[in-house]
Parts: structure tokens; C-alpha cells; sequence
């Protein structure tokens, strides 16, 4: 049997229930209280996200201030039972305006325990797309979409939207300009150790779309992936240029992309849901660009002096610019005083995670600005202990630059009535989990 | 359709100070409910809102029902919707007033409005008040026909709700044949799901009992059925999916072509944003070609790549969910994933529960080619990470010098965690240099020059102390101070706390004491002196055992304590492979994290309301054992453990079969634990019962002691004249010793009279009708209409005769399964027609 949950909690860190929905009866009302008792009021949370208590699974998950905890009496499915909570506060936070927290939740009672009700019946998970739902359960929730009252404005083929097939979209949309807004974000990680060794390095993109589409469109994304050229060109049978591909890893979709049509013609075709929506993701292993390198040497002179050089070199092209570049240096706990000297960008001293925290706002590509701080310790009466040296570790943001080198080639909209679409495409590569070992 | 801001929802989340704002409600809304004036509505809606607030916040709100239930005569929605919120949360606490709704939901059920019709049948179906479930018949009836498919997909799960209220009404008014009918034909894809997981669920349910439904069940798993959902699968919403990918992963195709088949139509589901989904289909792939091992190898290069991308992608939770599989895969072919061992490298900031898995399967994809990157990664983990992740990376690099070839490397490497200096370095390093002492003992000279190096002092634990006297003891003749080391720990004897490190001590000192007698007597002496003199009694009898054997002959003496070792070629794994492939086959289940096969933690037969049930638990579970009992015991401990439990839940095991093989060695093991657990017999009978019981009770003991020897043939009574002890004792443990020894004697199947069953509403009614008839209930469990009990009894002549059976009625169906177990196998059948008897005038009186 697949996932049947048997309770959905939300409590607030103190472990309050805000609100909760016991969908069977399998399990007791008061599996809540072993929840705070076996996980929240122990060192356990936070060990595992899931947990057995007693004959019950809990499924927990933290977002903002509030923890989700989904039981189960059987033998569910995680991988579900996680997908389920995440679509769930995507829900909601698409019906609070984007907040999803303690506040927002005791501002909503009504309104939640009948999106509970509609996204899963007795355990099972029914409708979960927000699109759809808020047809008929809004905060106003005066129209049913089927009501034969509300003539004024019909909706067409109700039935279709509320469980059918093609329910991302609803018909009969109209704008009167239509636009189409493309971002590629990708995000780099990177683990590289202290000789400049690469370990591991990867990039996870994702392409994020926004329509504010007319009419049923069929959209057509072509990028310069590799499988994508070679079946192009084999299809018109001429070489493909040569030029730059990329192989991707690994590619997941949209529910709306024609999986078939990919699979045979290797073309991204699809009719896009109305807003925003996350197209696909990929990741890529093979061939990234790294848009920074950092040179670090951190000398310990004697006990309670250490010595840091930090250099960050930008390796995108030098017309480009990184933005909010934060770069964060450890330093031993027992930090007495720092100095420091930066070329650009500001930096300081954070006891709280133990770091110095060098900002550069604006990053130009093709320049390498320097850190070099000198730290005195407490000298301790212990034994010396050697210092673990945690990783230094990045944020940053590239427009313009994806570190895959993937673009789009073209994106096409076809629509029976032919009108005209303005298209923007935009790049971004942002920091993952960018850690070089010191 | 945008949401609102959510300034437009004033709510004051105040808590209310007490009955005071609960009448004041009650005030209002009854001068609402009659009044059909403009705008009333709104403010009905505030009241509601209000309500629905403090029931939310846990204050009772249940005594404004009769209000709320006048006020819901309206048209408005959002006033229907939050009054059977109302309704549905108060309704099983007050069955009567329960009633009182059923009238305007039934009306409700046929209104115009399909969202009408859809909600209110889903209120009604979760009122779970089961005297009303004669009007739930009827409205899911015509919601199953009605022309809206929303309405349908609430029908079809309010069939399920009716089951689990009450079975014999959904299946008597035919439901569950309506169901298959819309499966099979429905224009609309949820409500396919829907019925697809009700009738998964209802026949499982009735498997047990009715041979249809478990022909229907079977009968899921055909080819049309299976062709019919995987030409849909488009049409279903993700979650639907993965229920119809988990069903076609029990299906068997005929051929290899039919294999192929079903892996093209799906392949593109590996694709799918939606996780899940992409783990159902692996299910699927996996499964499918479990019997072609080439396919199936190329099945797993095909997964590989979408569950790195899920791992890497989502939620901390989510990439859990999918490493724990990949996890798995890792560790059922870890060659087929040795070159992705970058993938399983620790980031920083991971959780800890993420870099336990990953570690564990860089453990298991080293080989030659990598080994030499995934120790200097493991290595910096040691140094880098918080300490338990360190500890466990250390162990990790162990792990992989006992499986590999190449060691000289590695062993260099721990060698250098010596040098770091962090006691919890030293302590893991030393347990792990003992281990590849034992399986590579030509490394000696290097290690124990390192070794000799390390100050007992800065070594804390007992493991690593242990291992560290070990050391000193068996390579005494290689490390120059080693017999002044260990006369300074003996020197310290009293602040030792572990006696395992004490246990190694005596061992070391007279190891060392063969190999280089001048200047370990002192120490030998003393040691000797201090170990008889211990409080605890394997330090004291270990000495004088020592003591004795050097007295009677020194030579005899090295023979035993230090004979010539044979290098350990191979150490213990910890899981048997049968756990493995039961958790393979649970793929995409929660049997995958916890790394148990669901039956060790969904049973709840063993589990009941009393205390001592959960000691039965560990029957089928028998993970915890005693601490005193070695590893390599508890392991055989547990894999018995095992065997007894699948032999008990495929009920193949006839009454003769080799029952011995595996109960031999618990005689063994709990030689100890016989005599403790007699002891306590002994005092629990001797509180319990009357003081001129005490006589029996002893008598009993005499012959427990005896149940290791064969039995003294007793005189077989006739079955007739056979008579219980009314005044049985028999505690939990020896309970469940006897149920895991003796094997079944009987097994057989009754009917129970109609009022019995009808009698039967909790466990404790037969358990007190079998305590009449001196049969005693150990352990109870259970819901309407399943429930299962433990007896046991007592025979009155030999009291060394003990009947334990285990009874599950199902009330349902009024049939009952009884296994009996018994020392005394002649009379067995006689015990059985007396507690089939016994059961059957349950109700009569």
C-alpha cells in the first residue's frame, strides 16, 4: 500500500499544535504528545527525519517556525509522504501571499483544514495544484465553479480542471500582452581541498518560467544541449555546427512536458501552466566553469598567532560582474583580536560562527582581490589542541553566466489565434555549496 | 482568484478566558439561525469563523452542536463547508447529536451544486459514528453514478471510510464490485485512483478471510487490468501515479517481451519532477528484471543518474528519502558504482544522518582503483567534521583496510590518527588496529612501534583501553616497557570501572607474563590478587580460573590463554542476506530507512494494551538481547530470531519440523537467564498466590531445571480426563521463551457462536470468560474485527506442562485460528477441544 497517512500536525517550535487533521483512526490522538516527547524535548531532532515511535512512523520537516509532522501506522512510502509536505506548503504559501508561518497559520484556520481536506482524502493524496484549487476554494469562496447560479461567468469543461488530465492549465485565459519571462538559475558546488584540488564539482539548474500566456499555447524550448544538437542535426541531416554543447546529466520535467515527444524528437514541448512554474531541472558533472578560485593559505605562528592570505581570483569574462559575494574565512574559537586588510570589499570579524566575513558587493570578472589577516588567540593553559579547520565557503551571484555554459537557442509559442509574444531570457549562477578545505 | 492580503482576515487569536465567550456564541448564533434577512450570512460567517478558531486553539466548543446545526440551513458555501468541519469534529463524540446532522447532509447529498453534493458526502462519510452507517449506503450509491466526477472521487473513498467503520455493510451492499465496475470504465483518472486504492486496500483487508477477495486481489495483478492502468498512466495526477507504478511493480509478465514493453512505456516517467514517481518507476524496472541479471544491471546504470539528481536537488528530508535507496542500491552492487564515489563525498553543513549514509557507502564502493581518494577524503573527515561523523569515518577507513588487498597504504594512514593526538581519534584508531592485527598479523612490527608510542593515560574509553591491553598483552615480546605498562594499569586496578577492560587485563598480564616471566610474576601476582577480590563475578571467577590452571600445570596454562592464532580470514556481517532481500523487495517503502523488513515494525500482533506485550514484540523483533551476550551470540541470537518468526508468519512449519535446529542453541545461551528467570518464577508465584501454593511451585521448579534433560515419561492421562491448574502462573519471559522453543503441535480453525462474537466488543470479555475455564491471557490485542491473544494454561497433574496458544478471532466473520504449543504433545488435542469449548459458550452465559 502506498502512503496513507494516517494525521497531519503543524506545530510551532515550542511543540504547540497550531492546527492538526486526523484523516484515520488508526492512530491515537495522542501521537502528538510522543512526538514532543521522543523527538522534540531530546537531542533527536534534528538526528532524523523520520522516526518511529511506539507502532507509528513521524515524517518531520522544519520550515520557518513551523514543524510539519505527517504519522503513519503502516509501512508508507517516504519519498512521498516528503513531496507531499513540500507541494503542501507550496500550496499554502501560494494562497497566504508567499509567508508560510506560525502566524500565517493561526490567521487561516478555515481556509486550512479545507485545503487538507481537498489535497487528501482518508491518507491518500488527491489534488494538489494550486492552480486548480483555487477555482474553488478561495478565501471568498462565495462561487463554486460548477454552481448553475453564477451564470455571469462560467467556467468551461469544469470537470476536466478539478481531476482531469491537463490540470496545470485552464482554459479561456486572456492578456492582452503576452509575455513570456525564461530564467536559467543554476547553482554551482563545488568542494575543492587545500592544494587546489577539485574533489567534487556540480551544477543544478533549473529552468523557471513565468507565462502570462493567452489562449491553450504550445511552447518549444530548444537548448544547446548536446543530445539536443545532434538529434537536430540528424533530423535535418546537415553536421551541426560546431560550437559549444553541453551533456546534461540529467533531466526531470514539468508534469505539462510531453515526455514521449522528448524522448523521440529530444524538444522541450509543452503548454505551460498560467504563472509561475519550474520547467525542469537538470545537473551536469562534466565541463563547468567555475566563476571564482580562491588561494588560501593560513599559517599557525606558534600558539596564539595565525596568519591569513586569501586570494579570489573571478574567472568570467571581465565585461561580467558577480553580485552580494560573501565569502566567509574560519578562525579558531579562541579569537582574541583580528587585523586585517582587504583590496576590495569589506570584511570583519563574527565571533558568533567563528569567521572572518569578507563582503564584496560588486565583484568585476577578471580581477583578484586579496585578504590578509593577522588573528591573535587567547593563549590557553590546555594542552594544545590542534585547531580543525573548518572549509571556507562562498555565496555569490553571477547574472548573466551560467557555470554549465548552457543557453537557449530558441523558444517558440504557437497559439491558434497567432498572436504575438515578447520572450525574455535571463541567466543566473548562484553558489551552492562552494567550500574550499584550509 | 489572487489571494487576499491578509489584512482582510481579522481573527483575533486571543485565547478566550472561558465559558463566558462559549455561551456568548451560543447567544448569537441562535438569534442568527432562524433569521433569513440580508447579511446575515456574514455574520454567521464571523461566528462560524470564530468557533472553528477556538476549536482549533482546543477549547470545547462541542455544546453549541444543536446551534451550529440550525445555523447550517443555508446556501451560502463557505457556511456549509466550515459547519461540517464543525460537525465532522464533534460527531463521534456525540453519536446522538450526530443523528441531528444526518438529515440536512443527506440533503445536502442531492443537491444541485456537484461541490455541494462531493462535500457533503465526504462529511458523511467521515461522521465515523457506527449506528448511523445505514444512511451512508445510500448517498455513496448514487455518488458512485453521479455524472460529476468529483463527486465520484469522493464516492469512491467514502466506500473505503465505510469499510473501516463497518466491513460487513460495505461488502454486503456490494460496493467493492461497483468500485471495480468504475475502475475499469471511468472517463476521469482520479476517480480510477481512488477506486484503485480503496479496492487495494479493502481486499488485503478481506484477503484473509474471504477466498474472493482474494481472488480479486489476485486478479489486479492480471495483464488486462495492469495494460489498462499503464496505457493511462498520462492521464494520472503524480500521486495516482506512483500508486499505479507500486501496483505494476507486483505484476509478472509472461516474457521478456512483455518486460521490454512495460520499461519503454515507462521509461519517461524517470524523467518526472515529482521524486516519488521516480522512485515507483525504479521499483518497477528493479523488480521486473530481478530473473536477468544483465538487464538488470544496466537497469541500475539507468536510475543511477535521476536519484543523484534527486539527492542533489530538494528538501534535506526529500534527499534522505531517495540516498536511503540509493543506499541500498550502493550496498546490493557496489561495483556498479565505484566510479560515482565523488558523489558520496560529506559537504560541510550536511546533517549528520546524510553523511552516516554517504560514509557507509564510500565504505562500499572503494576497490583498487579508488581506495587511495576515498581514504585521503575519509581521512579529512576525521580531522574536520564533528566528532561522531569523525569517529564513524575512522571506522570507515578500518572497514576498508580489512576488505582490501592493498593495505600498506592504509595502515599508514591510521598510523598518522595516532599522531593527531584527539582522544577520540586514538580510542577509535586502536580498536580498528586490533581488528587488522587479527586479519593481517604480518603488520605487527610497523603498528606496535607506533603502539608503544601512546600513553595509556590518554586513553579513556574502555573499547579503545581494551583494545590498547590487548595489544600490549599479545605483542609483549615486540614492545620493550610492556610488561611495566601493564603492572602500572594493574597498580590502578580499583579506578578501572570497565570490567571488560579489567577481563583484558587478566588476560594481558598473564599472556605477557609466558613470554617474559622476570618481570611480569610481580604483576601476575597482583593482578591475580585483585581479580579474586573483585566484585564482579566474571573478573573474580576468570582470576581464579587463571589462578587454578597455573597451579595445576603452567604449560596447560599457555596452551589455553595464549595458543598459536590462526589469522580471522572473514569477520561477521551483522545482517543475513534473507533481511536484505526482503527490504529489496519493499524497495520505495519505509523498510529502507529503518533497514528492517516491515514486519519488524508494522506487526502490531504482538503488541497489545497491556504492559508485557511489548516484551512479546521482541519475539518476532528479537533485536535486544542481554548485554552480557557476546556479538557473534547476539547475532545468531537475532537470526534465530528471524527464522522463528517467518517460519510463524508463513505457518508452513508443521507440528515435527526442525524445530530443534534453532532452539538448540537459546538452550545454551540462556543457561543463565533460565535459572534468573526461574528465580523469579519462584517469587512471582510466591506473591501472588496463597502461601499453600508455595509446595506446586517449587515442584515446578524441579522440573524446569529439568527441561533441558529429556523429560521423565509421564503416564499420558486420557484426553478426556484432562484438567487445568486454575491458579497458572506463568510470567512473560518464560512465556516467551516456551513460544520460541516449542514448535506447534496443533493449529486449527473454529467457528465462534454469533453471540459470542457479538459479545466480544474489547479483548478483556474473553479474557475474563477463559479465566473461568482456567486459561489465562498473557498478552491481548487487536481492533473489531481482528483480534489476538496469547493463553496459556496449566495441566493440573504435571504441572511442568504448560499450553500456550495463540488465538486471533476475527469477529466479522466468526472464525477463530488457534495455534497451541505445549511441552506435552499427546495431550494437545485435548487442551485444543477443551479451549475451542470454552470459547464457543462465550456469550452464552
Amino acid at each position: 500500500m502506498p502512503v496513507s497517512a494516517s494525521a497531519i500536525y503543524f506545530l510551532n517550535l515550542r511543540g504547540d499544535v497550531l492546527i492538526n487533521r486526523l484523516y484515520r483512526d488508526d492512530v491515537g490522538g495522542n501521537m502528538v504528545d510522543a512526538f514532543r516527547m521522543h523527538i522534540m524535548q531530546t537531542k533527536e531532532l534534528g538526528t532524523c527525519p523520520v522516526r518511529q515511535i511506539g507502532g507509528c512512523s513521524f515524517f518531520y520537516m522544519r520550515i520557518s517556525n513551523v514543524y510539519v509532522v505527517i504519522v503513519v501506522s503502516g509501512n508508507a512510502n517516504v519519498a512521498c509522504a516528503f513531496k507531499f509536505v513540500v507541494e503542501a506548503v507550496n500550496l499554502f504559501k501560494s494562497y497566504f501571499g508567499g509567508a508560510f508561518d506560525e502566524d500565517a497559520i493561526r490567521n487561516n484556520f478555515v481556509l486550512i483544514y479545507e485545503l487538507l481536506d481537498e489535497i487528501m482524502d482518508f491518507g491518500y493524496p488527491q489534488n494538489l495544484s494550486p492552480e486548480i484549487l483555487k477555482l474553488y476554494i478561495t478565501q471568498e469562496g462565495v462561487r463554486s465553479p460548477f454552481s448553475s447560479k453564477s451564470a455571469d461567468r462560467p467556467v468551461p469543461n469544469a470537470t476536466l480542471q478539478v481531476t482531469g488530465a491537463v490540470g496545470w492549465r485552464r482554459e479561456g485565459l486572456v492578456y492582452k500582452k503576452n509575455e513570456v519571462f525564461l530564467d536559467i538559475v543554476e547553482s554551482v558546488n563545488l568542494l575543492m581541498s587545500s592544494k587546489g584540488v577539485v574533489l567534487r564539482c556540480d551544477v543544478t539548474g533549473k529552468v523557471l518560467m513565468k507565462c502570462f500566456l493567452s489562449g491553450m499555447p504550445d511552447l518549444k524550448l530548444g537548448l544547446n544541449d548536446k543530445i539536443g544538437l545532434e538529434k537536430e542535426s540528424e533530423l535535418k541531416s546537415r553536421p551541426s555546427k560546431s560550437g559549444k554543447t553541453i551533456e546534461l546529466d540529467d533531466v526531470t520535467f514539468h508534469q505539462c512536458v510531453n515526455l514521449t515527444r522528448f524522448n523521440s524528437e529530444k524538444t522541450v514541448s509543452f503548454v505551460p501552466p498560467d504563472g509561475e512554474f519550474e520547467l525542469m531541472k537538470y545537473r551536469i558533472t562534466e565541463g563547468v566553469n567555475l566563476p571564482f578560485r580562491v588561494l588560501p593559505t593560513i599559517k599557525e605562528l606558534g600558539r596564539t598567532r595565525v596568519e591569513v592570505n586569501v586570494k579570489v581570483k573571478s574567472v568570467f569574462g571581465a565585461k561580467m560582474f558577480a553580485l552580494g559575494v560573501v565569502i566567509k574565512i574560519p578562525v579558531p574559537k579562541q579569537t582574541a583580536k583580528t587585523s586585517f586588510q582587504v583590496t576590495a570589499g569589506r570584511a570583519k570579524y563574527n565571533a558568533a560562527i567563528d569567521c572572518l566575513v569578507w563582503k564584496i558587493r560588486k565583484f568585476p570578472g577578471q580581477t583578484e582581490p586579496t585578504m590578509s589577516a593577522e588573528i591573535e588567540l587567547i593563549s590557553t593553559i590546555a594542552e594544545k589542541k590542534s585547531w580543525t579547520r573548518p572549509p571556507i565557503q562562498m555565496e555569490f551571484q553571477v547574472p548573466m553566466f551560467t557555470a554549465s555554459g548552457l543557453r537557449v537557442r530558441f523558444l517558440k509559442v504557437w497559439e491558434k489565434s497567432g498572436y504575438n509574444t515578447v520572450e525574455w531570457v535571463r541567466y543566473i549562477t548562484k553558489a551552492g555549496s562552494y567550500e574550499i578545505r584550509c | 482568484m489572487a489571494p487576499l492580503p491578509q489584512s482582510q482576515r481579522p481573527q483575533s487569536t486571543s485565547q478566550p478566558s472561558g465559558k463566558g465567550e462559549v455561551s456568548d456564541l451560543k447567544m448569537q448564533l441562535r438569534q442568527h439561525a432562524g433569521s433569513r434577512a440580508p447579511g446575515t450570512d456574514d455574520s454567521k460567517r464571523e461566528l462560524f469563523k470564530k468557533v472553528i478558531s477556538y476549536m482549533t486553539v482546543g477549547i470545547d466548543v462541542s455544546s453549541l452542536f444543536s446551534e451550529m446545526v440550525m445555523c447550517s440551513a443555508t446556501s451560502d458555501i463557505v457556511l456549509k463547508k466550515m459547519c461540517y468541519l464543525y460537525v465532522g469534529n464533534y460527531a463521534k463524540g456525540n453519536p446522538d447529536l450526530a443523528l441531528l446532522t444526518i438529515n440536512f447532509l443527506q440533503k445536502d447529498c442531492r443537491d444541485e451544486d456537484p461541490m455541494i453534493r462531493g462535500l457533503a458526502l465526504r462529511s458523511l462519510c467521515s461522521l465515523r459514528v457506527a449506528n448511523l452507517v445505514e444512511y451512508l449506503v445510500g448517498p455513496l450509491g448514487l455518488g458512485l453514478k453521479d455524472n460529476n466526477s468529483y463527486v465520484r472521487t469522493v464516492a469512491a473513498i467514502g466506500i473505503l471510510k465505510l469499510y473501516h467503520i463497518s466491513a460487513s455493510t460495505c461488502v454486503d451492499a456490494d460496493f467493492p464490485s461497483m468500485l471495480k465496475a468504475l475502475m475499469l470504465n471511468d472517463p476521469d483518472a482520479q476517480v480510477v485512483a481512488n477506486c484503485l486504492t480503496a479496492l487495494q486496500e479493502i481486499w488485503s483487508l478481506e484477503a484473509g478471510t474471504s477466498e474472493e477477495a482474494s481472488r480479486e486481489r489476485e486478479a489486479l495483478l492480471t495483464k488486462p487490468v495492469i495494460y489498462y492502468f499503464l496505457n493511462r498512466i498520462k492521464e494520472f495526477s503524480e500521486w495516482a501515479q506512483c500508486i499505479v507504478l507500486d501496483l505494476v511493480a507486483k505484476y509478472i509478465p509472461s516474457d521478456s517481451n512483455e518486460i521490454f514493453d512495460i520499461m519503454n512505456l515507462l521509461e519517461d516517467r524517470l524523467q518526472h519532477a515529482n521524486g516519488a514517481v521516480v522512485l515507483a518507476t525504479s521499483k518497477v524496472f528493479l523488480h521486473l528484471t530481478l530473473s536477468m541479471t544483465d538487464v538488470h544491471q544496466q537497469v541500475y546504470e539507468r536510475i543511477k543518474a535521476p536519484l543523484l539528481t534527486l539527492v542533489s536537488s530538494g528538501s534535506q528530508e526529500q534527499s534522505y528519502a531517495v540516498l536511503s535507496h540509493l543506499h541500498l542500491l550502493v550496498m546490493r552492487a557496489p561495483m556498479l558504482f565505484s566510479s560515482d564515489y565523488k558523489h558520496f563525498y560529506c559537504q560541510y553543513n550536511e546533517p549528520s544522518y546524510v553523511k552516516k549514509l554517504k560514509l557507509e557507502m564510500l565504505t562500499a564502493v572503494a576497490n583498487e582503483s579508488n581506495t587511495y581518494e576515498i581514504v585521503t577524503e575519509l581521512c579529512e573527515y576525521a580531522a574536520n567534521v564533528d566528532v561522531p561523523i569523525a569517529r564513524e569515518s575512522i571506522r570507515a577507513v578500518g572497514k576498508i583496510a580489512l576488505q582490501q588487498y592493498d593495505v600498506n597504504a592504509i595502515v599508514d594512514r591510521l598510523l598518522l590518527f595516532l599522531e593527531m593526538e584527539k582522544d577520540y581519534v586514538t580510542a577509535e584508531t586502536l580498536v580498528l588496529v586490533k581488528d587488522l592485527l587479527r586479519k593481517y598479523p604480518q603488520w605487527s612490527h610497523d603498528c606496535i612501534a607506533v603502539v608503544g608510542n601512546i600513553s595509556s593515560k590518554n586513553v579513556q574509553e574502555p573499547k579503545a583501553k581494551a583494545a590498547l591491553i590487548w595489544m600490549l598483552g599479545e605483542y609483549s615480546q615486540d614492545m620493550f616497557d610492556a610488561p611495566y605498562i601493564l603492572e602500572s594499569l594493574i597498580d590502578n586496578w580499583d579506578d578501572e570501572h570497565s570490567a571488560e577492560v579489567r577481563l583484558h587485563l587478566l588476560t594481558a598480564v598473564l599472556k605477557c607474563f609466558f613470554k617474559r616471566p622476570p618481570e611480569t610474576q610481580k604483576a601476575l601476582g597482583a593482578a591475580l590478587a585483585a581479580g579474586l577480590a573483585d566484585s564482579h563475578q566474571d573478573v573474580h571467577d576468570r582470576a581464579l580460573f587463571y589462578y587454578r590452571l597455573l597451579q595445576y600445570n603452567a604449560s596447560v596454562a599457555e596452551r589455553v590463554v595464549n595458543p598459536p592464532k590462526q589469522a580471522v580470514s572473514v569477520f561477521a556481517d551483522t545482517q543475513s542476506s534473507e533481511i536484505k532481500d526482503r527490504i529489496f523487495d519493499e524497495f520505495n517503502s519505509l523498510s529502507v530507512i529503518y533497514e528492517k523488513p516491515s514486519y519488524m515494525f508494522t506487526d502490531k500482533e504482538h503488541r497489545g494494551p497491556f504492559e508485557f506485550s511489548e516484551e512479546l514484540g521482541i519475539l518476532s523483533v528479537g533485536v535486544e538481547s542481554d548485554d552480557n551476550v557476546s556479538p557473534a551470540q547476539r547475532v545468531e541470537a537475532s537470526d534465530n530470531d528471524l527464522l522463528l518468526s517467518t517460519s510463524e508468519k508463513e505457518e508452513s512449519r508443521g507440528p515435527s519440523s526442525n524445530g530443534s535446529a534453532y532452539s538448540a542453541p537459546a538452550y545454551d545461551s540462556s543457561a543463565v537467564s533460565v535459572t534468573a528467570s526461574q528465580t523469579q518464577l519462584v517469587s512471582t508465584s510466591q506473591n501472588q498466590a496463597l502461601p499453600a501454593y508455595t509446595p506446586q511451585a517449587s515442584l515446578a521448579i524441579d522440573d524446569l531445571l529439568g527441561l533441558s534433560s529429556p523429560a521423565a515419561p509421564a503416564p499420558t492421562p486420557s484426553p478426556s480426563t484432562l484438567k487445568l491448574n486454575a491458579r497458572a502462573v506463568l510470567d512473560p519471559s518464560s512465556f516467551q521463551r516456551k513460544w520460541g522453543q516449542l514448535s506447534v503441535s496443533l493449529s486449527q480453525d473454529c467457528s465462534i457462536s454469533p453471540q459470542g462474537t457479538a459479545a466480544l466488543t474489547t479483548p478483556q470479555v474473553l479474557l475474563r470468560h477463559m479465566q473461568g475455564h482456567s486459561i489465562h491471557c498473557i498478552a491481548s490485542g487487536g481492533q473489531a474485527p481482528i483480534f489476538k491473544f496469547f493463553f496459556y494454561a496449566q495441566k493440573a497433574e504435571e504441572l511442568a506442562v504448560f499450553y500456550l496458544v495463540e488465538c486471533v478471532i476475527n469477529t466479522s466473520s466468526s472464525k477463530a485460528q488457534i495455534k497451541v504449543k505445549s511441552e506435552d504433545q499427546s495431550t494437545s488435542q485435548a487442551f485444543s477441544d477443551m479451549f475451542q469449548s470454552a470459547l464457543s459458550r462465550l456469550g452464552m452465559s
